[in-house]
């Protein structure tokens, strides 16, 4: 009875996942190339050879890059959308599902869209108002394209935060901010001294949320600039937005080096354990304080 | 609750049960044939006894990718695509020799591996500098005059000073961007130029340097002097972020007067109205040699899946496609495409295959090399050194650098590709 | 904003206040018109045609039946099958839903109520799980699916149901972690009444847990939902992207990938992509913003 009830999940998990994640580790050390089916080991070469390949270590800060903008500006917009949906504004439950919304639509179907955008109704609209500077897609331009692609990430993904950080002000009993306002704190005050105080545990949720997603972005980074423009990095053409999981899938399947795309998921894994772990350790601390 | 999971768990197990394969598949990779080679196999299916459908694969880059997932789904098409040894070289296991065939005995362009047939070559495709007719004659410029670097420098100055009184935009239209996915264009096709332009159809003097991961610097040093004159005359928004769209379209309504393209685009031209007559020109890379003719090439063929259970029907297929009325109607007219087989008689009838046609009736013609470097070396190691050099981030020296130290990869990864 | 302490007369201050929250709001309907700014355009490039895009992106169409027009020619394209990718979307969606929620509610039930070393090492393989990237098991995974489905005779890559299969392997962590805090907190009491009466242990689970567990199934299923009908790499190597069985988002992909770029086209396919969705949100709006932070918190 009990193993019938596990069963199915049991299956489906090993199957997916469990075989999947060592095998992984295997192929990670072998000379695979996706098709052929004698392979031979390698040993940790495909790791060795990963921390000298430019393209990689490239892909590699763009990503912290990336991630760094979006955890910054996604949190600070999602915040201030949330303050605002929870004064006393009209039409408040309207602008929450607005702001929403972006977060129902795929990355794929999101990058195409905005790829229209950057290049077609910025450029073209900039032209005829005739400021110059914007003339140039945002997306073919290296200096502007994370900037840009944070742009779309953070107009999708702010609206799905602000809902974290609206049920956790809500959370927070009514009449402790009005009796600090009763007391005479100012606005400011009471944001700093009460709410944000209030929030520190979705702040750490959102933190990390923010964090992995942007760390994993794929479909997004595929659809909009698919690793474009070009860019120099250590003497070698680089494509300037790739981002680690595309790079990896690139490595793999387009220049079938199957066992290097492994061995740097495996890598890109490690990563994101050592980041999960920290999340835990300041949420024991924070458990220990309260 | 409990009802309408049943249900649904009964619908799972249908849906498990009930996925039909087709009997033949073919993947077909090149997008603008995609709705006549449909309808050909919809009408051929009629009356073979088997059923033939097409998928197409848009877009270079994915084309590979997509075949390993195919393979790695168990859905491996029983006639596929390769580009070249490279391709081959990936695939060999998967490759069924039709050197018996009667396909194979009417072509001189078979994909041939020790003397052995194992491709069918899916056209004579063709590719230079596309011209407008109407403009160089107004710019009173004799296009047959331009077989030199020099001669085409002076020729791209003249149209330069002239841009408004010939009502163009830019002298070239050229597209490089990764984004764009673009790298087709510069990365494979037009670096052929510098594995094969002018030298004897099928020389591997450049071919077997570049396999032992070697550069010969000074015709590289040429050729990346050629490529900087075609970017630094071209529409510079083309050029760094257009796609294939804006780089024809552009040619196509008179806004640039040369565009780097093959007869491929002669269906998209014909889309246009009043689109203005056009012609070939080589790649006048040297002043070394008179460049006259052009880049021919099957560039890539047909092969069939030997591990494939319906191996027969699928070469019957590619047999009648050869053999019959319908099939060459549909290579020629339908598609377009300049036949490579003896005994097709049609003539195709866009302006730019008809150039191609000529220059191999001629035999003025230079070879297609890039199939021989490792599968997708040009697109994802070359094709963003164009885009650099495109974008002036990089000057001809450092291109000649960069892709000598890209060329010291290659014996490895063909190597690691037997 | 400090207006309480240095008002004197309380007149002014409401009339400062009254202006003040009409910026507020018009400031708030600008922003929220930003945010809507791609969606307009889309609907509206939608009902243009390439030229009339090429000249403007920006201005509204001059005829809206265009876009009737772009969707016919989009429908009949023969390389974006829209009806059958959304079928396709719906069947491996809604399936893989229904297996998620009735195999993971079960087997959190069966952890919660089995307090022995295996169930913890279960529940603690399933959380740690959760970390692991997709890119670390997709390669191997395809290349397994094809030796295990060759073995057991059943095809499962390029197939509805080992898509599904799929989807219940990379599901199944978060969503029994989900039911194994709810499930912690029904009393004891309810289960032990009903095996009194006589109800057999998966009787039990039926009749009783499973009615308490519809909250957090609809959690459960939104979390899921949003995920796997958006899902693009997974159906990409699992189904392959021109196989038989094809999703909406390898469709879309397939459809604006090749280097022929219709803007016309591609956005009209965008926009009957995105319709299902934002229609479903429209009437599940509620649930659907409840289930998603649910879900991020937990």
């Amino acid at each position: 009875m009990n193993a019938l009830f596990l069963a199915p999940v049991l299956f489906a998990f090993t199957m997916v996942m469990v075989i999947p994640f060592f095998l992984g580790i295997y192929y990670s050390m072998t000379d695979f190339n996706g098709v052929r089916t004698d392979l031979t080991f390698v040993g940790l070469k495909n790791y060795e050879t990963m921390f000298s390949d430019p393209l990689f270590l490239h892909s590699f800060l763009v990503t912290v890059e990336y991630t760094v903008i979006n955890v910054i500006f996604v949190n600070v917009v999602a915040f201030a959308l949330s303050l605002m949906v929870t004064s006393n504004l009209k039409g408040r439950n309207f602008l929450r599902a607005g702001f929403f919304v972006p977060n129902l639509i795929g990355g794929i179907v999101l990058g195409y869209i905005w790829q229209f955008v950057f290049n077609n109704v910025i450029t073209q609209t900039a032209a005829s108002l005739g400021l110059n500077f914007l003339t140039k897609s945002l997306i073919s331009n290296k200096d502007t394209v994370i900037w840009a692609m944070s742009l779309v990430n953070v107009w999708q993904y702010a609206g799905y935060i602000m809902m974290i950080y609206v049920a956790a002000i809500q959370g927070i009993p009514a009449n402790l901010m009005e009796a600090a306002s009763v007391d005479g704190a100012n606005y400011w005050t009471r944001l700093t001294k009460i709410l944000i105080p209030m929030m520190a545990s979705s702040f750490t949720i959102t933190t990390f949320l923010t964090l992995t997603n942007s760390f994993k972005q794929f479909d997004l980074n595929m659809s909009l600039t698919n690793g474009g423009p070009a860019g120099m990095y250590m003497m070698k053409a680089v494509k300037t937005s790739e981002l680690l999981a595309l790079n990896i899938y690139n490595t793999a399947i387009t220049k079938n080096m199957w066992g290097d795309g492994q061995a740097r998921a495996v890598i890109f894994f490690i990563v994101l354990v050592c980041i999960s772990l920290v999340q835990v350790a300041i949420n024991k601390r924070k458990e220990v304080e309260m | 609750m409990k009802r309408f999971l049943s249900l649904v768990l009964a619908l799972v197990m249908v849906c498990v049960c009930t996925t039909a394969l087709a009997d033949i598949k073919v993947s077909n990779v090149k997008v603008e044939i995609d709705a006549a080679l449909k309808e050909y196999a919809a009408e051929y299916s009629k009356t073979a006894g088997f059923n033939v459908t097409v998928e197409s694969v848009g877009g270079g880059a994915d084309y590979s990718g997509s075949l390993k997932a195919a393979l790695q789904a168990g859905n491996m098409p029983d006639i596929f695509v390769i580009e070249g040894m490279g391709g081959y070289n990936v695939w060999k296991d998967y490759i069924l020799d039709v050197s018996d065939t009667e396909f194979a005995k009417n072509t001189s362009v078979g994909f041939m591996v020790e003397g052995k047939c194992y491709g069918f070559p899916v056209a004579i495709e063709g590719f230079g500098l596309a011209y407008n007719k109407d403009l160089l004659a107004k710019a009173e410029i004799d296009p047959a005059t331009l077989t030199t670097y020099s001669a085409l420098k002076a020729a791209f100055e003249k149209l330069d000073g002239m841009k408004a009184e010939l009502g163009i935009d830019a002298v070239v239209s050229i597209a490089t961007s990764v984004s764009g996915g673009m790298t087709w264009v510069t990365g494979n096709q037009n670096f052929s130029t510098y594995l094969s332009c002018g030298l004897p159809y099928g020389d591997m003097t450049i071919i077997d340097m570049m396999r032992e991961g070697k550069v010969d610097t000074e015709r590289l040093t040429e050729y990346a002097t050629y490529v900087d004159l075609l970017f630094n005359y071209a529409d510079q928004e083309i050029l760094v972020n257009g796609n294939y769209d804006q780089n024809v379209n552009a040619f196509a309504t008179g806004k640039t007067v040369f565009c780097h393209q093959g007869n491929w685009i002669d269906p998209n031209l014909a889309a246009f109205e009043n689109c203005p007559p056009m012609g070939f020109i080589g790649e006048p890379f040297t002043d070394k040699q008179e460049i006259s003719g052009l880049m021919v090439a099957a560039p890539s063929w047909y092969v069939v899946n030997a591990q494939s259970p319906n191996k027969d029907e699928a070469v019957k297929f590619l047999e009648d496609m050869v053999a019959t009325e319908a099939g060459q109607d549909y290579m020629v007219n339908k598609a377009g495409m300049v036949p490579a087989f003896a005994n097709v008689a049609l003539e195709p009838s866009g302006d730019l295959s008809v150039d191609v046609m000529k220059a191999s009736a001629k035999g003025d013609i230079y070879s297609w090399g890039f199939g021989y470097m490792p599968d997708n070396f040009g697109m994802q190691n070359l094709g963003p050194i164009f885009e650099l050099l495109a974008q002036d981030a990089i000057d001809v020296p450092t291109f000649v650098e960069m892709v000598t130290a890209e060329f010291a990869n290659i014996p490895a990864l063909l190597a690691a590709a037997q | 904003m400090q207006a309480t302490t240095a008002a004197t007369s309380s007149r002014p201050v409401s009339m400062r206040r009254k202006v003040l929250n009409w910026v507020k709001v018009i400031f708030a309907f600008l922003l929220f018109l930003l945010f809507m700014v791609p969606f307009i355009l889309v609907v509206m490039n939608s009902a243009k045609t390439a030229q009339e895009i090429s000249l403007s992106p920006v201005t509204a169409p001059s005829n809206w039946g265009q876009l009737i027009t772009n969707v016919v020619n989009v429908i009949n394209n023969p390389n974006f099958s829209y009806f059958s990718a959304f079928l396709d979307s719906a069947i491996i969606t809604v399936s893989s839903l229904a297996v998620i929620v009735l195999c993971s509610s079960m087997a959190a039930w069966i952890l919660v109520r089995n307090k022995t070393w295996w169930s913890t090492l279960i529940f603690m393989t399933l959380v740690a799980s959760m970390v692991v990237p997709f890119q670390v098991v997709m390669l191997p995974l395809v290349q397994w699916l094809r030796i295990a489905g060759d073995f057991i005779g059943i095809k499962l890559n390029g197939t509805y149901g080992g898509i599904i299969l799929c989807y219940l392997g990379f599901g199944c962590a978060m969503s029994v972690f989900i039911f194994h805090g709810f499930i912690k907190g029904i009393p004891l009491e309810l289960e032990e009444a009903a095996d009194i009466d006589g109800c057999s242990r998966a009787a039990t689970f039926f009749r009783i847990v499973l009615p308490l567990l519809q909250p957090t199934a609809v959690t459960v299923l939104i979390l899921n939902g949003i995920w796997i009908w958006n899902d693009y790499l997974l159906p990409l190597l699992v189904l392959g992207s021109s196989g038989q069985v094809q999703t909406l988002p390898l469709a879309v992909s397939m459809f604006a990938g090749s280097y022929i770029k219709q803007w016309d086209l591609i956005l009209t396919s965008t926009l009957l992509t995105m319709l299902p969705v934002i229609i479903l949100f429209l009437f599940a709006q509620r649930y659907i913003i409840k289930g998603m932070v649910e879900g991020s918190i937990k």
